[in-house]
């Protein structure tokens, strides 16, 4: 009842305004939050509402309408004659949040309509100013992992070309405008994630930034819930290798649904891709043509291109490997944590060598790579803890990866800290089960759970591998995390796993 | 699920320093171990006793107005009736019958025995050094007498009430001129180094017994206190302190030493330079030592041996002086609940804050059941006798 009554405060248009704001003003993802919502006072936990422009509309408008419904309700009430005109009354009022709920969303459609040619025009010009634009275009697409290869490819390419990437998550046609009309035009190398939200969005983002290379970083359960199956997810993505004709795609090869189907799509000679393109023979060539007419180079932590890996480590303080090809070789470091690390830091390394960088110059770049803010950075406090924040890694993949990671460490005690992941759809159950086995099977010797409707499907994966460690569980992250510090002692790790959005709350 | 009542504040120079203590780690640790019924327990700086759920946050004492806010609530009383029972007293009274107490309180009626007292007579399990422990620890010249009497190096002192101040002037400057500059002058009674003065000696004109920094010492400490001690400083000083918890069978932190910045370490350093969010005294100091391996092991056995001597349960810390070229070892002082419990210290010892509250809340309910195996009445027939027939 009292939950019921929150949708009766002032706040109430705030936070119905807050939450088109986190779902990017999609109608559908709203109505769902709408329905699955109970207390509507304590929406803005981990963020607030940013007042945009857009926003500040949206408030005006929310904070009108409900007056306007509440006056409309009264004069049912002036008007009232007979007890079922009370009646009436009384449901007019109960009513409004409701009402008002859909009246926001048909407005949110009105005003998408409305800004549709406006949008059209900006993307229209930023499409003609990037066509003149002489940089070489590198795309990256995939579920998970395309911030982390941008940066890596910012920092191992940035050390000898002028590299110009969007910020933040801008990876939406109008965020990448805005991108494009920033630049200065002497970039030598522009780097675009492409998000993906719905099919065909990777294709209208190629079609927009007609990339020269590309790069699929992978693909899992991620947006499920919006995609509906992973074929479409697959599908989706691999746009970007269907625009790439005849120029090189980089697919990492330790993501097995990005592999099967790259591989599907390649002629069988090119399945392990050990060479160049330009060296196979005529026929070879031939056989690579007809789906992408130009080469997919798979990169994992063994190599990629023409780059082998060697002796590759890996401990809190980074990564180490040799990259050996022919003559060359290279003394890699990079301060990024785990050997999943490894493929991307190899496809970078083999992209800047068809740039022309030497092999010194590779190895500087990789020396500059660092954790990213919140994706596995690690932080030692004055205490001697350390804590690796992975609040931004939301993904199974990036989870089993960090595991193994977790699991290399030794002499350590570990502390795995998290409320599940989100948009996992169908594959729910099966996923969170899954780490639960991982967490087992790694020795993890503290896993922390926020009580909510996924984590307990990690204690049963713990249960069925017979997990020996202890399970604790809070009711909130803001608890858990207070509660760490009293914890935990010198030496040990605490992993940050995924932070929910408070769309998912 | 066990009723914990955490006491703090109070009428003491380190008031807020109980507070930081008393959720930092204490409230926090309890909080986040679970299975806690946890009643906060303030003592204002007049003596009111309130108890709210909303102060076992931190952030309620950094309101400007939480002492207006608390004004407005009732008052608490306490009941001793087989156990202690909390009391909001109204038409209807509210009782909260508590398990165990968790005294927070630093320096005086906190830390000196008063609130042991108390709660020994309420006979409830509490943790921390019991009644007489906290007394003598608490009285630094007490200290030293009893840790002098039991053979465990403590520096020369001298100390003396207001009172013999006044009347035995000339045997107490007999006594102090006999010990070698630079001195100390500290009230006996006051912990976090508050009215303490380093007296160097340079005022001192040659030939004349007078010496005004020392005169000024005394008076400052006298501000605080009605006893003073005055004791010799130690030549090329190291500082170190050492956290220890037990009742039989004693766990050792590691041996600290507090990096001070200032000649010795006083109330700012201790208290006011710590870092954020982790307690008291948490930066500025060295754990483990960085001292030679046979200083640690002296530090750690008289560590144990003034633990024992001074009759402590539960938790204390006990500060030392080495003189660096001698390698001599002096126990300075003991501190029966050290800042925020010394937690940064237990951490960097393997000993986490959660771990640290739960193994002092056993030894406290352990010390109690002891306690209460012993018999504390006999029979007899002496008052029958009163006022009787005289026996001839």
């Amino acid at each position: 009842m009292k939950n019921f009554l929150t949708r009766y405060s002032l706040n109430y248009v705030r936070s119905l305004v807050y939450m088109l704001q986190a779902s990017e003003y999609h109608v559908g993802d709203f109505l769902d939050w709408f329905w699955r919502t109970r207390d509507f006072l304590h929406v803005e936990e981990r963020k607030t509402l940013v007042k945009t422009p857009k926003a500040v509309v949206f408030l005006c408008f929310g904070y009108t309408t409900l007056v306007v419904l509440y006056v409309c309700a009264l004069w049912l009430l002036s008007t009232a004659t007979a007890v079922w005109s009370y009646l009436v009354f009384f449901f007019a009022i109960v009513g409004v949040p409701f009402v008002l709920t859909y009246i926001l969303a048909v407005f949110t459609v009105a005003v998408r309509f409305m800004q549709w040619p406006v949008e059209r025009s900006i993307v229209a010009s930023a499409k003609k100013k990037l066509k003149e634009h002489k940089g070489l275009k590198i795309a990256i697409a995939g579920s998970y992992g395309k911030t982390s290869m941008r940066e890596i490819l910012k920092t191992v390419l940035g050390r000898s070309k002028k590299v110009s990437a969007p910020p933040g998550s801008h990876n939406t046609p109008l965020g990448i405008s805005s991108f494009v009309n920033g630049l200065q035009g002497d970039e030598e190398v522009l780097i675009f994630e492409l998000g993906e939200y719905y099919p065909g969005d990777i294709r209208k983002l190629c079609d927009f930034v007609e990339p020269d290379r590309g790069v699929i970083t992978g693909v899992n359960e991620a947006h499920l819930e919006k995609f509906k199956s992973i074929e479409q997810t697959q599908k989706t993505i691999f746009e970007l290798a269907n625009y790439l004709k005849g120029k090189t795609l980089y697919v990492n090869g330790e993501n097995i649904l990005a592999k099967n189907y790259a591989t599907a799509l390649t002629p069988p000679i090119l399945k392990e891709v050990p060479d160049r393109a330009e060296d196979l023979n005529p026929s070879a060539r031939r056989l690579a043509t007809p789906f992408t007419k130009g080469r997919i180079n798979f990169y994992t932590r063994s190599g990629s291109g023409k780059w082998k890996v060697e002796n590759a480590t890996t401990n809190l303080q980074g990564t180490t490997f040799t990259l050996v090809s022919g003559e060359q070789t290279i003394s890699a470091h990079s301060h990024l944590l785990g050997l999943h690390q490894v493929g991307p830091l190899v496809a970078a390394a083999d992209i800047a060598s068809t740039l022309g960088l030497t092999p010194t110059q590779i190895e500087r770049g990789i020396s500059e790579t660092k954790p990213f803010a919140h994706r596995l950075e690690p932080k030692t406090d004055a205490h001697g803890v350390t804590t690796l924040d992975d609040s931004y890694n939301g993904n199974p993949d990036g989870v089993r990866a960090v595991i193994d990671f977790l699991a290399s460490l030794h002499g350590s005690r570990r502390f795995y800290v998290t409320p599940g992941l989100v948009e996992m759809g169908p594959k729910k159950e099966e996923v969170h089960t899954e780490i639960g086995r991982e967490l087992a099977r790694a020795g993890i010797e503290k896993v922390v759970l926020l009580r909510n409707s996924v984590t307990p499907f990690i204690e049963k994966g713990l249960q069925e591998e017979r997990y020996a460690g202890e399970i604790i569980w809070f009711a909130k992250a803001l608890e858990a995390f207070s509660a760490l510090s009293n914890l935990t002692v010198q030496g040990d790790v605490v992993l940050l796993q995924n932070d929910w959005p408070d769309q998912y709350a | 699920m066990k009723t914990i009542a955490v006491i703090f504040g109070g009428r003491s120079a380190e008031h807020d320093v109980s507070i930081i203590t008393a959720h930092i780690p204490i409230i926090e640790s309890l909080t986040a171990m679970g299975g806690f019924d946890i009643w906060p327990v303030y003592i204002t700086k007049e003596g009111d006793w309130y108890s709210d759920k909303a102060m076992n946050d931190m952030a309620f004492f950094k309101q400007s107005d939480y002492e207006a806010i608390l004004k407005k609530q009732k008052k608490v009383r306490l009941s001793f009736d087989n156990g202690l029972e909390v009391i909001w007293p109204g038409i209807l009274d509210k009782k909260v019958k508590i398990d165990v107490v968790f005294p927070a309180m630093h320096g005086t009626y906190g830390e000196d025995g008063s609130l042991q007292g108390v709660l020994r007579m309420a006979k409830v399990p509490f943790v921390g050094c019991d009644m007489a422990s906290s007394a003598v620890a608490m009285d630094k010249a007490f200290t030293k007498q009893v840790l002098f009497a039991e053979g465990v190096p403590v520096v020369p002192f001298v100390w003396f009430t207001r009172e013999d101040f006044v009347s035995k002037d000339g045997i107490l400057k007999e006594k102090i001129e006999k010990l070698r500059y630079p001195l100390f002058v500290k009230p006996v009674h006051l912990g976090s180094s508050i009215g303490i003065t380093k007296v160097t000696g340079k005022s001192r004109h040659p030939g004349e017994s007078r010496d005004p920094e020392l005169e000024n010492a005394i008076e400052v400490a006298f501000h605080y206190d009605d006893k003073v001690l005055v004791e010799e400083g130690v030549e090329n000083l190291i500082e170190v302190t050492l956290p220890i918890i037990g009742n039989d069978v004693l766990t050792l932190a590691s041996v600290e030493r507090p990096l001070n910045k200032t000649e010795f370490f006083d109330f700012k350093d201790k208290y006011l330079s710590g870092g954020k969010g982790s307690g008291v005294n948490s930066e500025y100091s060295e754990v483990p030592a960085k001292i030679d391996e046979a200083l640690i092991k002296e530090v750690q056995k008289l560590g144990k041996k003034t633990y024992r001597a001074l009759g402590c349960s539960g938790i204390a810390r006990v500060d030392f002086l080495i003189e660096s070229t001698t390698k001599k070892v002096f126990v300075n002082e003991v501190n029966t609940l050290p800042g925020s419990l010394y937690v940064h210290n237990w951490k960097k010892s393997g000993v986490s804050g959660v771990e640290l509250v739960r193994r002092l809340v056993v030894l406290a309910e352990e010390r109690f059941a002891q306690q209460q195996a012993l018999t504390h009445t006999f029979s007899s027939d002496i008052l029958s006798k009163v006022g009787g027939p005289k026996a001839y």
